[in-house]
């Protein structure tokens, strides 16, 4: 362990960059999903900073009750404010905290790395929505000479909450879809927009991710049977429907979707097709037609032949250098070992380990909130 | 907030229907007029110099109407009344034949002086049919496009041929004599054509089949003929225009240049040079001979989907989605603003100096448009260069700014009734609340089929509200507005589920506890004409035959079910009650399908009594013939009684009662009084009240109390009859609530029903 540590801290030598920490977490018992997800998040250098920023202020108060964010806040704390570069941290705090609030993650099962995820961020966002709400009545409820004194902000406040409430979480991880819906008889397109924090994706073999985009933003023609209810004609009518993402976001969660219910077997099957992750990634299919660029920071791959088989890592970029977290043990891979987490081109290989949840950050101001 | 989960594509599915279900439409009261989008024009022009011009209108309520056509007014001569849904097209094939295809999947052939008569349904489509061409100087061929991809061209002449071994696909719904040969003696004028004697009954396969032209992998929505019927061009989804051999169904070549949709298309006489328009606002020329584009002109700013042109294909006049109609010289690429609606065009006719536009709206307008001399137009000036691309024409107009019209009034409309455009079905399911085009507020009663309050124009959600009632009636029917007028549908047996007392709708001379199914009576109502007309037939011995058939099938098909009830006598369940009688000066149109034809559609008054009872599903003959109804569950509601916490008065109960749902609360306070004053057993009071104890495994019947008995037992103790009231979760209910409405507005559970009693305070 030590040993290990010491031989990436050699290996990078005066390049170790500045101010940074790279430590394994221990597995508390098939808590390899939660790790490799957290590793990810980690190493997502806005959620981390905000999260951290978060922490300092709320030290004090939160000491008060213990949550998801709380606990997530004090290993990132943890992690960030160790004196060594390397090492191993316990996340026992946190995975505690983890079975205490859902049932799901309870048992020593393998867990789905995607399933964490997403009950992570949401948490995240409903506890970060409870906390300004509260916050918001303290405010109302102050004494009237302090609200007299208050009576500006206070006002701004009741105006600013009008909207629904925009968290950092929101601000890093949230994009907007539109459906639009075509009516081929009188051509008006009805559209619903729906928040996301990541998009999952059918995998094909031998395929890309712009591929997979491009068909998740594929136009679908609603005919014969499955004819759509168009408002206008009051009636059912051939229809043209397409997904697209109208607002990106800042930072692009994609889950392949590699795991595919067997009706004949009663159980999941992996695919472990070839699916191609670019280091760059640039999205061309959106409503404003603005082309954005993406960059490739981190991996969730999954080990194995099965969903409740098997093992998470992580492969991380860092300062321009590329690591690989397995639990507890941290590593430097070199750029071009990535790939070989793309997937098998033949259904029976002896390569096991594919890409499962990327992580792209924006490249560009654009899109910073 | 929501929680945010992945986002995926997701599907619809629909669930397949069991029953052939029975629509009626109701029509306003100027059945004159159309009720919706006009989807279709043909006009025919008078041989005669003293004679009349037609226009034929086809429409999105499911009718085709001509019109006679004069210098300042059109009258309306004819409805041509079959189709189930929307008209899509219609053209006229010789003289005096109309052709007109349908949403419904059909295509019907009309005697189109007549007053309505359909000569023949040709069924070949498996789904919408969009589009006809029609060749001017070939009197037989038609050709028809639709969803799916579908072209088929038909000779009309031998479609519509006698033959003894007609194809099943192949139906008569004409007016006046039926295949067995019957004559009946006409109550109207109506011309009949020989071929309305066709047999209906055989089932052999032989028959006619129309050519197919295959080839097209999305659907079809533009088709076009030339002069002599050879060539077929047609376009739709699939953004490329098709060439065909008309006389036998092959591919000629495919024309690519639009980005869209293609929506309209012209071929001049003689098949060289093809006009189309298209979803991408473009209209293009080509030239079928050079298989190319020769010009494209970039007059609209959104979709083209109409198209007509001068005798000489010099110029051509379209309409689209942008509301506007141009002129466009081909040569030049001149272009004019002619006027422009308030609502999208969808079909033109030219016709002299003038030009019909139809458009989503239920009213056609004429506007000026000097046919015979263009020229005149551009004249006039404001006329602007077309460009060759889109959205470019702003840059060559001398203006440099949005053309102004021609004309700004047409000079002559003809009157559609504005489409119904919202509506919703009230709490008390007999009253629909209706918007319409023009913001028109009305109250319709669907029992009747009439408006029984128009409000004008005021905020149709406010009316709403306004008019809220706190009940609860099982949905009967539902409801669509597709045609442009209310379309009420009845499945079984979902439909008899509902039921009220009689005293409730005002009829009279009934017993207090008097239940009427409202589906049945509305069945009454909506084939009160046809049953007369058929007992007049029943007179002649040859339909006894026919009577003792479907007798045999009737009775074949309800030993199926257990536990028909059976209530009345047929002598008195004949009688159609006030509340359901149907208006004959607008009476509504049935849309049902019986064993065998297919769909059909037809006023209730013209139900002359010709129609088969293989014409109707056999569950609205058991039900207004032989008085039987599928078996119903829900019509009972199971409920506890129980003393108030602390109350005073007690009576033993036998644990879960049950009663008609919609059994008022008044009811169940008498039901306490009595249980109180007369201090009777339960069991006995089965057989006087209308509360019964919910015994497992079986449902009391409900027998209707006397009232003399039921008064008299009262009097002895007149004096000693204590005030009693029923809660619901500590709420007093009103007496004039019904079960029903407490468990829908108080309850608000699916368990049973705990109501409470207890003395009135105060006392």
């Amino acid at each position: 362990m030590g040993a290990a540590g010491s031989k990436l801290e050699k290996a990078l030598g005066d390049q170790f960059p500045e101010g940074e920490r790279y430590f394994g977490l221990e597995n508390f018992g098939n808590t390899c999903y939660c790790n490799s997800v957290l590793q990810a998040l980690y190493f997502c250098v806005p959620f981390r900073e905000q999260l951290l920023e978060y922490y300092a202020n709320n030290k004090s108060i939160a000491d008060a009750e213990e949550n998801l964010l709380t606990c997530l806040a004090d290993l990132f704390s943890q992690i960030s404010s160790q004196k060594k570069k390397t090492g191993v941290i316990a996340p026992k705090r946190f995975v505690q905290r983890l079975k205490k609030q859902n049932e799901l993650f309870r048992s020593y099962m393998h867990q789905d790395a995607h399933e964490f995820l997403n009950f992570l961020l949401n948490e995240l966002v409903d506890i970060l929505e409870k906390e300004a709400q509260s916050a918001k009545n303290d405010q109302e409820t102050s004494p009237p000479s302090e609200k007299a004194a208050n009576g500006p902000k206070n006002g701004l406040a009741n105006g600013a909450k009008k909207e629904p409430l925009v968290t950092w979480v929101h601000k890093n991880f949230q994009g907007i879809l539109t459906n639009e819906t075509r009516c081929l008889r009188c051509e008006t397109v009805t559209a619903r927009d729906e928040t996301f924090f990541d998009l999952s994706l059918d995998i094909e073999q031998n395929s890309s991710i712009t591929s997979c985009l491009k068909n998740f933003s594929s136009t679908e023609t609603l005919n014969a049977e499955d004819k759509f209810f168009c408002d206008k004609c009051c009636s059912l009518q051939e229809a043209q429907k397409r997904m697209k993402i109208k607002k990106p976001p800042h930072i692009l969660v994609i889950h392949l979707k590699r795991f595919k219910y067997i009706e004949q077997l009663g159980r999941y099957k992996k695919l472990s097709y070839r699916v191609v992750f670019p280091l760059e990634l640039k999205l061309s299919d959106t409503a404003e037609n603005s082309d954005i660029e993406y960059s490739l920071f981190a991996v969730v791959v999954h080990v194995g032949s099965g969903p409740n088989h098997g093992h998470y890592v992580s492969l991380v970029k860092s300062h321009n250098h590329w690591l690989f977290f397995d639990d507890e043990n941290v590593e430097m891979i070199d750029e071009s070992a990535v790939q070989t987490f793309f997937g098998s081109s033949q259904e029976y290989s002896s390569n096991t380990d594919h890409g499962y949840i990327l992580f792209y950050e924006s490249i560009g101001s654009g899109n910073r909130n | 907030m929501h929680r945010v989960g992945s986002a995926s594509n997701g599907n619809n599915s629909t669930r397949p229907r069991k029953e052939k279900r029975l629509t009626y439409v109701l029509n306003d009261s100027d059945d004159s007029k159309h009720c919706a989008g006009i989807n279709c024009l043909a006009l025919l022009m008078s041989a005669a110099s003293d004679g009349s011009d037609y226009l034929f209108t086809g429409s999105r309520d499911g009718r085709l109407k001509r019109w006679a056509l004069g210098v300042d007014r059109a009258t309306c001569l004819a409805t041509f009344e079959s189709h189930v849904d929307w008209v899509n097209d219609a053209v006229l094939v010789g003289d005096s034949t109309l052709v007109s295809c349908s949403s419904d999947t059909t295509l019907k052939t009309w005697n189109a002086l007549s007053f309505g008569t359909c000569t023949r349904t040709l069924r070949q489509h498996s789904d919408y049919v969009t589009c006809l061409a029609a060749a001017e100087k070939n009197n037989n061929t038609v050709a028809s496009g639709g969803l799916g991809g579908e072209v088929f061209i038909w000779d009309i002449e031998a479609a519509l041929a006698p033959s003894k071994c007609n194809d099943a696909m192949v139906d008569e719904s004409s007016n006046g004599i039926n295949g067995s040969g019957n004559l009946l003696p006409l109550t109207s004028l109506r011309t009949i054509n020989s071929s309305d004697n066709m047999s209906m009954h055989t089932t052999q396969t032989q028959g006619y089949v129309p050519i197919s032209a295959k080839g097209h992998k999305d659907s079809v929505y533009a088709l076009t003929m030339n002069e002599s019927g050879t060539i077929l061009v047609s376009g739709g989804t699939e953004k490329v225009v098709r060439v065909w051999d008309a006389r036998s169904g092959s591919k000629t070549l495919k024309l690519r240049g639009h980005t869209d949709n293609i929506r309209a298309l012209l071929l001049d006489s003689s098949g060289r040079y093809c006009l189309s328009g298209s979803s991408d606002s473009m209209i293009r020329l080509w030239d079928i001979g050079q298989q190319r584009c020769v010009h494209s002109y970039a007059v609209h700013t959104d979709s083209v989907w109409a198209l007509a042109s001068t005798p000489t294909f010099s110029h051509v006049y379209s309409g689209g989605r942008d509301f506007s109609l141009y002129l466009t010289d081909l040569q030049t690429r001149e272009s004019s603003l002619l006027c422009t609606g308030e609502h999208p065009i969808l079909q033109l006719a030219l016709h002299d100096d003038s030009i019909w536009v139809a458009s989503t709206d239920s009213s056609v307008h004429r506007w000026p448009a000097e046919g015979c001399d263009p020229q005149k137009i551009f004249q006039r000036g404001n006329s602007f260069l077309a460009g060759n691309l889109s959205f470019s024409r702003a840059r060559v107009s001398p203006e440099g700014s949005t053309p102004v019209p021609v004309y700004k009034e047409p000079t002559l409309t003809i009157l559609g009734t504005p489409a119904i455009v919202q509506h919703e079905v009230l709490s008390n399911k007999r009253h629909v609340l209706t918007k319409d085009a023009s913001g028109s507020v009305k109250l319709w009663e669907i029992t009747k089929g009439i408006v029984v309050e128009d409000y004008g124009k005021v905020s149709f959600e406010e009316k709403k509200e306004e008019l809220f009632e706190m009940v609860s009636i099982p949905a009967w029917f539902t409801v669509d507005t597709r045609l442009g007028s209310l379309s009420v549908h009845l499945d079984t047996p979902q439909c008899f589920s509902a039921e009220m007392y009689s005293a409730d709708l005002n009829i009279v001379g009934k017993p207090e506890d008097d239940k009427v199914n409202l589906a049945r009576e509305t069945l009454k109502g909506l084939l009160a004409h046809w049953l007369r007309k058929r007992k007049q037939r029943m007179g002649s011995p040859a339909p006894a035959n026919g009577e003792l058939l479907s007798g045999k099938e009737t009775a074949s098909r309800s030993s199926t079910h257990s536990r028909i009830e059976v209530d009345g006598s047929s002598e008195n369940d004949a009688m159609v009650y006030p509340p359901f009688e149907f208006s004959v000066t607008s009476p509504p149109s049935i849309i049902t399908e019986g064993t065998h034809g297919g769909p059909w559609r037809k006023k209730i008054t013209d139900l002359d009594g010709t129609k088969d009872e293989k014409d109707f599903p056999w569950w609205c003959l058991d039900c207004v013939l032989n008085n039987r109804l599928p078996p119903r569950e829900n019509t009972k509601c199971s409920f506890y009684l129980q003393p108030c916490e602390g109350s005073s008065v007690q009576i033993l109960t036998q644990g879960k009662l049950s009663a008609p749902r919609i059994l008022r609360i008044h009811k169940v306070v008498n039901y306490v009084i009595e249980k109180m004053v007369l201090d009777k057993p339960l069991d006995s009071l089965s057989a006087e009240g209308s509360i019964a104890p919910g015994l497992t495994g079986s449902q009391s019947q409900h027998q209707a109390v006397g009232d003399g008995s039921f008064r008299s037992g009262f009097q002895p103790w007149q004096k000693l009859r204590p005030s009693i009231e029923i809660l619901c979760y500590n709420q007093v209910l009103s007496p004039e609530m019904s079960l029903a409405t407490v468990r829908a507005y108080v309850w608000k559970k699916s368990d049973d029903l705990v109501l409470n009693y207890r003395l009135v305070q105060g006392r």
